[in-house]
C-alpha cells in the first residue's frame, strides 16, 4: 500500500469513527441469526411481552432456550433464543405452558395445532452444499423431521423439499452431517 | 411489668425472617439443579454422564425421590423465581413486572396482572415486606452489609453516604418510561432480584453469568463503598414500587413511649435509614423486625392502624424525659434514681 492511500484511509477511517453516523455502521454488523421458543408472538410484541423470567428455559427438557445477554442490543437483554445448529427445539410445547405473560403462546402438543400455532422460521436448502443434490444419497434432515411429510418431503436420491408447513423447529439443521450444513432455518422474524 | 409489653415472639421474628431469606435462596439454587437433573432423566442419559454430571444426577434423585414418581414431570411443579414463578400451578409474579410489562406494551395484559394480585394484596397489608423477608438480593446485601461493618470494626473506612431517598421513586418512573420507549421490559435489567433469579439459573444449567451480574456486583460495591445498604434505600424501582403500594399498610411497627429509653439502637440497626427513635416508620418500612429484635427494654412491637402513630416525644425512660419530668415529679425521679 502506498503511503499516501494508507494515510487517506487512515483519516477517512478516523472520521468515520469520529462522526455521528459511526453508530450506525456499528449496528450495520450482520444480525445474528437465532430463533424464538415456538409459539413467540411476532418480535415486537415478544419484546413488549416477555418480562425476562427464565421459565422457558427452566422448563426446556431439551435444554435449547438460551438467554441473550448484551450482544443482540439492549432491547433483547435476558430474552429467550435458540441457536438450532447446536440444540434444535422438539416441539414439546412446555415453555408456552409455563410463559406466565402469553409471550410464549400456550399451544396444545399436536400436530395440527403445532402446524397452526408455531411459526418459529423456515427451513431452506442449499443445493450446493446438500449431499443429495450433489448425488449421494443423504436424507438425515428428512429423517430428523418431527413432521415428515408434513413439513419437509423427499424425491429422487432423498432431496430434500421443504413445504409451506415447516414450523421452524431447526432438528433438520441440527442434524445436517455436512459441515457448513446445507439446510437451515430463515428466522420469521427476519 | 407493664400490660402493653409485646408479644414474646416479637422478638423472634428476626430470625424467621433469617429462615425465609435463606429458604428463599436456596430454592433459586437448587431449582436450576433440579432443570438439570430432569433433563438428564427426559433424555435417558445417565450412562452418557460425565462424573461431575452423575454427581448432580445422584444428589438430586436423592433429594427427590421421596416426593416424585416420574421426575421428568413431577419437577415441573415449581419453576421460576422471585421474579415470576408457578407454583402447583399457581402462577404468582412480581408487581413490578406487572408494571414494567404494561409500560412496555401500553396495554394491559389481563391474565399475567392477574398473577400480580396475590403479591399486590399483600403488599397493601404488610408493607414492603417483601424486601425483607422473601427478596433474594436482600440476603445477599445484608451479609454484604455485616460484612462491611466487620470491615469498620477491623478499622477500615466505609463509605456511609446519605442520600435522598426519593431518587429511587424517579428510577421506578424512569424505568419505567425507559421500558415504555423501547417496547421491552427493561426495568427487569436493573432490578436486582429478578438478575439474581436469572443469573443463578445462568450460572448453574447454562454455564455462565451473564451481564445482569455485571450490574449486580456493581451494586454491592456501592453498597460497600458508597452508602450503607445504598441501593436498596435510595435506587431500586421494586423497593419504590412497594413502598408507594404499602403507604396505608395494615401492618406496622409501633413504639410504645412508655417503655422507651431513648438508646437509639433501632435506628442504628435498621437497614433503611428509618427513624423508629422518633416514631418515624412511613412508608419504607419493610418489617423486617430488626429494631424490634434488637431493643433492650421491648418498646416495639406491631399495631394495626393504617397510618403511623405521631411522633410521641422522647422515651419515658430515657434521660431527656425524666429530667424534663423531675421537677414536677421529684420523689418519683428520685425512687426510679435509686432503682
Amino acid at each position: 500500500m502506498k503511503r499516501r492511500s494508507f494515510l487517506k484511509a487512515l483519516g477517512m477511517g478516523a472520521a468515520a469513527m469520529m462522526s455521528p453516523g459511526s453508530a450506525h455502521a456499528a449496528r450495520n454488523r450482520p444480525p445474528l441469526r437465532y430463533l424464538r421458543p415456538p409459539g413467540a408472538l411476532e418480535e415486537a410484541d415478544f419484546l413488549a411481552r416477555c418480562i425476562n423470567c427464565g421459565q422457558c428455559g427452566e422448563a426446556c427438557p431439551n435444554r435449547c432456550i438460551k438467554y441473550f445477554s448484551i450482544e443482540n442490543g439492549l432491547a433483547s437483554i435476558d430474552t429467550p433464543y435458540i441457536t438450532p445448529r447446536e440444540k434444535a427445539c422438539i416441539l414439546c410445547m412446555k415453555c408456552g405452558e409455563v410463559c406466565p405473560t402469553g409471550a410464549i403462546k400456550p399451544i396444545p402438543r399436536e400436530t395440527e395445532a403445532i402446524v397452526e400455532g408455531v411459526k418459529m422460521g423456515h427451513a431452506e436448502v442449499d443445493k450446493g452444499l446438500c449431499l443429495s443434490y450433489q448425488g449421494k444419497t443423504c436424507g438425515v434432515c428428512y429423517r430428523a423431521c418431527p413432521l415428515p411429510d408434513v413439513a419437509i418431503r423427499v424425491g429422487r436420491l432423498e432431496q430434500p423439499h421443504v413445504l409451506d408447513k415447516c414450523v421452524g423447529c431447526g432438528l433438520c439443521e441440527r442434524s445436517c452431517i455436512q459441515m457448513p450444513h446445507a439446510i437451515r432455518i430463515v428466522p420469521r422474524h427476519g | 411489668m407493664r400490660s402493653d409489653q409485646p408479644f414474646f415472639l416479637w422478638r423472634h421474628l428476626n430470625k424467621l425472617r433469617w429462615v425465609s431469606l435463606s429458604v428463599v435462596f436456596a430454592m433459586l439454587v437448587l431449582l436450576p439443579y433440579l432443570h438439570v437433573y430432569q433433563t438428564y432423566v427426559a433424555a435417558h442419559a445417565y450412562d452418557l454422564l460425565a462424573p461431575s454430571e452423575r454427581q448432580v444426577y445422584g444428589v438430586m434423585e436423592t433429594l427427590t425421590q421421596p416426593f416424585v414418581g416420574d421426575p421428568a414431570e413431577d419437577l415441573d411443579a415449581i419453576k421460576g423465581n422471585t421474579w415470576s414463578g408457578t407454583f402447583w400451578g399457581l402462577k404468582l409474579s412480581d408487581p413490578l413486572a406487572a408494571f414494567g410489562q404494561m409500560a412496555a406494551g401500553l396495554t394491559i395484559y389481563w391474565p399475567f396482572w392477574l398473577t400480580a394480585l396475590i403479591p399486590i394484596a399483600l403488599t397493601v397489608v404488610f408493607g414492603r415486606f417483601f424486601c425483607g423477608w422473601i427478596c433474594p438480593a436482600t440476603f445477599i446485601y445484608e451479609l454484604n452489609s455485616n460484612f462491611a461493618s466487620w470491615l469498620r470494626w477491623a478499622g477500615i473506612k466505609i463509605g456511609n453516604r446519605h442520600f435522598d431517598k426519593r431518587i429511587k421513586y424517579g428510577v421506578l418512573a424512569l424505568g419505567l418510561i425507559l421500558s415504555a420507549a423501547t417496547g421491552s421490559v427493561l426495568i427487569a435489567a436493573i432490578y436486582p432480584p429478578a438478575i439474581i433469579g436469572r443469573e443463578i439459573y445462568y450460572a448453574i444449567a447454562i454455564g455462565g453469568f451473564g451481564a445482569g451480574m455485571m450490574f449486580f456486583i456493581g451494586t454491592l460495591l456501592f453498597d460497600l463503598l458508597v452508602a450503607r445498604r445504598g441501593f436498596c434505600r435510595y435506587l431500586c424501582p421494586g423497593g419504590a414500587l412497594y413502598s408507594l403500594l404499602g403507604r396505608y399498610r395494615l401492618l406496622r411497627i409501633r413504639r410504645i413511649v412508655e417503655t422507651c429509653n431513648d438508646c437509639a439502637k433501632c435506628n442504628a440497626v435498621c437497614e433503611f435509614d428509618l427513624d423508629p427513635l422518633r416514631d418515624g416508620f412511613g412508608q419504607e418500612c419493610n418489617n423486617c423486625t430488626a429494631c424490634i429484635a434488637i431493643c433492650p427494654t421491648n418498646a416495639l412491637t406491631f399495631a394495626i392502624r393504617p397510618t403511623d402513630y405521631p411522633a410521641q416525644g422522647p422515651g419515658h425512660l430515657g434521660r431527656r424525659y425524666r429530667s424534663e419530668h423531675a421537677a414536677g415529679d421529684e420523689s418519683a425521679a428520685e425512687h426510679r434514681e435509686a432503682a
